[in-house]
């Protein structure tokens, strides 16, 4: 049983392995839920067949059917087991969630995530952003979507900004989601352990091209990244689907490139 | 009404002294229709109105489904498929499962069955109705308009539903059109809590009132305290499209957060708005056909209550991912309701323990009802918990997951029509066809909705239009889209069930299933203000008692 209970939790179902250090706390929570529901959900369901089957009327039968009506103690404990259960599930629940949830008080790297109607715009902190819309008119262009680089195994603070209507920042491979609200200010940290490249969406309706609002995170080795990140220059903007170099303001203009602080900037 | 005329010949007396009651002509056809205070009458416009919206928004399930069958699909355009959710889901709440359970069979059965004449309020019961065809009528409208219906989702948040954002008629004939059901709906509270207060028959105390009848009260109720909130944002929201106010608009200093906390302070009552008076058919229904009492009458009534409590604490369950709401708080709260829930679940078993349970379609429906729901309620347990939510939110999982939990109470209110189908038209529904009917639902739903928890786990959001080929959802995705068509010929098997039986179906006589509530005590169908005469109310279960008197129920453990 254990080892069935390991052999599905391990790809968490049809969903992707986690690739953060999150997914431990997922995993748990799954687990554990598992190990209530499975039982609970069985036993009823045999309940009800066995009900079923056992006392279905038969054409002919005279069996008088049993007139009780309460049995206290039987309620009692289908009061009291269910409580528990939920005492225990809210009690791992509760640890999980602070633990997941703990946001650093001096990140070693923080990053302004901006969605909008209906594209994403990622500002560095030397104010180097990585911008693009989806192609509206191809769901399969995997090419032109705007990038989104991380650092593995560093600790990444995001804030998320919403420019226009509510979005949302989705990685399926994160096992997270978070809300852009105008008005709300967001901000989560992120350890993604596995080097790789993961598909972003947006995860709430956003108007016509909702479904086109996709972005890709480029997970690099640190190394790696840190060479990437030496190589933007201050407050340029690279274009998603736009070759050639990064484009900057031309010299002694400010930085349009800033980010916005939890507000909306059209206002 | 052709079939009141038909209907199997009463005692000479009993016609008569009716007739004396009420002299002259009485109003037939298309004009009773429109006119009656009968609350029978009003109760089946309900049903009748509800059932034209399930179609309505089942044939848009069907178009949406098309559209996500392959990948890149252009079956629709992304505005055409974003009206579709947004009616469909629209439609499905505020005019078909709501509507259609507590005020169809609640207007129909509450009166009958403790042993009142009619509503408290006839009039004003006959003008929640009105307002509420007209609010399907705005709804509906939208598509006829230039920019087409609304196109931000059923829970329309807020800034997306700005005039800027959103022009054009569309939006306000969706806020106007819920505003209306929002006003129907709180007016046939007050007639229902005001009917089960004050016009009870001699002998039915509340301890004696069906289960059905309880659960209407407690929904009622939780309308009074969810409604005039949703009614009021959708005011604000009005204000705001119209006349330039900014209570949503983050621009001007208003808060688009407010708007999720207030419709989800009306969104999750509203989910045990439309499960309870499902609880009670299912209730109602597997009492008859197993021949029992309902096992722990009074565990289940303090269940339906705590459930009523707790639903007014659980709202924010839907914001987990804002960053903006007290995790553990409504996690804690979204836990607990899980255990009324399963006590419900441990009766109902009860109540079958030991009987002869009758295996006809009503009971079929039922049991279809027990097993989604109770998967619904396993997936809900698991999206209580905020970290959990994180990884699912907003994706097809929680798509799954709330259409479990609906389509059993879809189920439920299916072993409802097939049950209470004989009192209302005095003949019964076919079995056969609704046998077919439950088995093609019952397949094709799950054929449609469970891939849809793996195509969440796979990370498929929910409301896009279209997705890229390269995700890995498209064989889930066609296996649920070919679900769904079964899932519409059992609809369909059902419907022509409905028209079929109204000529064609076995006469049923006053009590077919042998059933316990005073429902079944007078004619099928009733006659106008009900009851001649009434059976000694001495338990919960009057007619059972004045036909089983060696039956009785057993006092003790």
């Amino acid at each position: 049983m254990h080892q069935l209970t390991r052999l599905t939790a391990s790809t968490l179902w049809g969903s992707p392995n986690g690739v953060t250090t999150q997914d431990h706390w997922v995993r748990l929570l799954w687990e554990w839920s598992g190990w209530f529901a499975l039982p609970i959900g069985l036993l009823v369901i045999g309940l009800i067949t066995y009900a079923l089957i056992r006392y279905r009327h038969r054409p002919g039968s005279d069996r008088i059917p049993a007139q009780f009506q309460y049995h206290i103690p039987i309620e009692a404990a289908y009061t009291i087991i269910p409580l528990v259960i939920v005492v225990i599930i809210f009690g791992l629940m509760f640890n999980a969630e602070n633990k997941a949830d703990a946001v650093a008080k001096k990140p070693q790297l923080s990053i302004q995530v901006q969605g909008f109607q209906w594209g994403w715009r990622f500002v560095y902190p030397n104010y180097h952003v990585e911008v693009g819309t989806a192609d509206y008119n191809n769901i399969n262009d995997n090419n032109n979507l705007p990038v989104l680089y991380l650092p593995a195994g560093e600790t990444v603070q995001l804030q998320v900004v919403s420019l226009d209507v509510v979005h949302t920042f989705y990685v399926k491979e994160f096992l997270f989601n978070r809300d852009l609200i105008p008005g709300v200010n967001n901000i989560f940290d992120l350890t993604v352990q596995q080097p790789g490249l993961y598909e972003g969406q947006c995860n709430n309706i956003c108007g016509e091209y909702h479904a086109y609002m996709r972005f890709q995170v480029e997970v690099l080795p640190p190394a790696q990244y840190d060479t990437w990140y030496q190589n933007q220059p201050y407050c340029s903007t690279t274009t998603a689907g736009v070759s050639g170099p990064p484009t900057s303001p031309p010299a002694g203009a400010s930085c349009p490139n800033k980010p916005v602080n939890g507000t909306n900037p059209l206002s | 009404m052709t079939i009141l005329e038909e209907r199997p010949h009463q005692p000479e007396g009993h016609e008569v002294s009716l007739m004396e009651i009420v002299p002259g002509p009485r109003p037939a056809g298309l004009v009773k229709y429109i006119t009656s205070t009968d609350h029978k009458q009003i109760g089946i416009n309900y049903i009748v109105t509800g059932l034209v919206a399930f179609l309505v928004a089942g044939a848009m399930a069907l178009l949406m489904r098309t559209q996500l069958i392959v990948p890149d699909n252009h079956f629709v355009t992304q505005n055409v498929y974003n009206e579709l959710f947004t009616i469909h889901g629209t439609l499905m709440l505020f005019v078909f499962i709501g509507p259609l359970s507590f005020a169809g069979f609640g207007n129909y059965l509450v009166p009958l069955m403790i042993g009142a004449p009619d509503m408290a309020f006839p009039r004003f019961n006959n003008l929640s109705y009105w307002l509420y065809l007209g609010g399907f009528g705005m709804l509906m409208a939208g598509f006829l308009t230039n920019n087409g219906a609304a196109q931000f989702g059923w829970f329309g948040y807020a800034p997306l539903t700005e005039a800027i954002r959103s022009p054009g008629p569309g939006g306000d004939l969706w806020l106007v059109g819920i505003g209306l059901t929002g006003f129907s709906g709180i007016f046939s509270a007050v007639n229902i809590i005001t009917t089960i207060f004050t016009l009870r028959a001699p002998g039915m105390v509340m301890f004696r009132m069906p289960i059905f009848v309880w659960n209407i009260l407690v929904t009622m109720f939780l309308v009074l305290l969810a409604f005039p909130v949703l009614t009021s944002a959708f005011a604000l929201l009005w204000l705001d499209r119209h006349l330039n106010t900014n209570f949503f608009n983050n621009a001007k200093g208003g808060q688009p957060i407010l708007w999720q906390n207030m419709f989800w302070f009306f969104g999750h009552p509203e989910e045990y708005i439309i499960a309870l008076p499902a609880f009670g058919i299912v209730t109602e229904v597997l009492a008859s056909m197993c021949r029992k009492p309902v096992f722990g009458y009074k565990g289940m009534i303090a269940a339906t209550l705590s459930i009523g409590a707790l639903s007014m604490g659980v709202w924010a369950h839907h914001m987990y991912t804002t960053g903006a709401v007290l995790l553990p708080f409504f996690a804690a709260m979204s836990l607990l309701i899980a255990v009324p829930t399963g006590i419900k679940f441990f009766n109902w078993i009860g109540t079958m323990w030991r009987g002869t349970i009758v295996l006809n379609t009503a009971l079929l429906f039922s049991i279809g009802f027990l097993i989604q729901f109770l998967f619904g309620g396993i997936t809900g347990v698991i999206l209580a918990q905020p970290v959990l939510d994180f990884q699912l939110h907003n994706t097809y999982f929680v798509v799954a997951h709330f259409h479990y939990v609906i389509m059993g109470l879809v189920f439920g209110v299916f072993a409802g029509i097939y049950y209470w189908y004989p009192k209302i038209t005095g003949r019964k529904m076919s079995e056969g066809w609704g046998k077919i009917s439950f088995l093609l639902l019952l397949v094709g739903f799950n054929l449609t909705f469970f891939p849809q928890h793996d195509l969440g786990l796979r990370g498929m959001p929910r409301r896009i239009e279209t997705y890229n080929a390269g995700e890995g959802w498209n064989w889930l995705n066609e296996l649920s889209t070919i679900g769904s068509y079964i899932t519409g010929l059992g609809v369909l098997a059902s419907v022509w069930n409905l028209f079929h039986s109204l000529r064609h179906g076995e006469i049923a006589g006053d009590n077919p299933w042998d059933a316990q509530t005073l429902e079944w005590a007078c004619s099928s169908p009733p006659p106008d203000h009900n009851f001649e005469a009434l059976p000694p109310i001495r338990s919960e279960r009057p007619v059972w008692d004045a036909n089983h008197p060696d039956m009785l129920t057993k006092v003790g453990h």
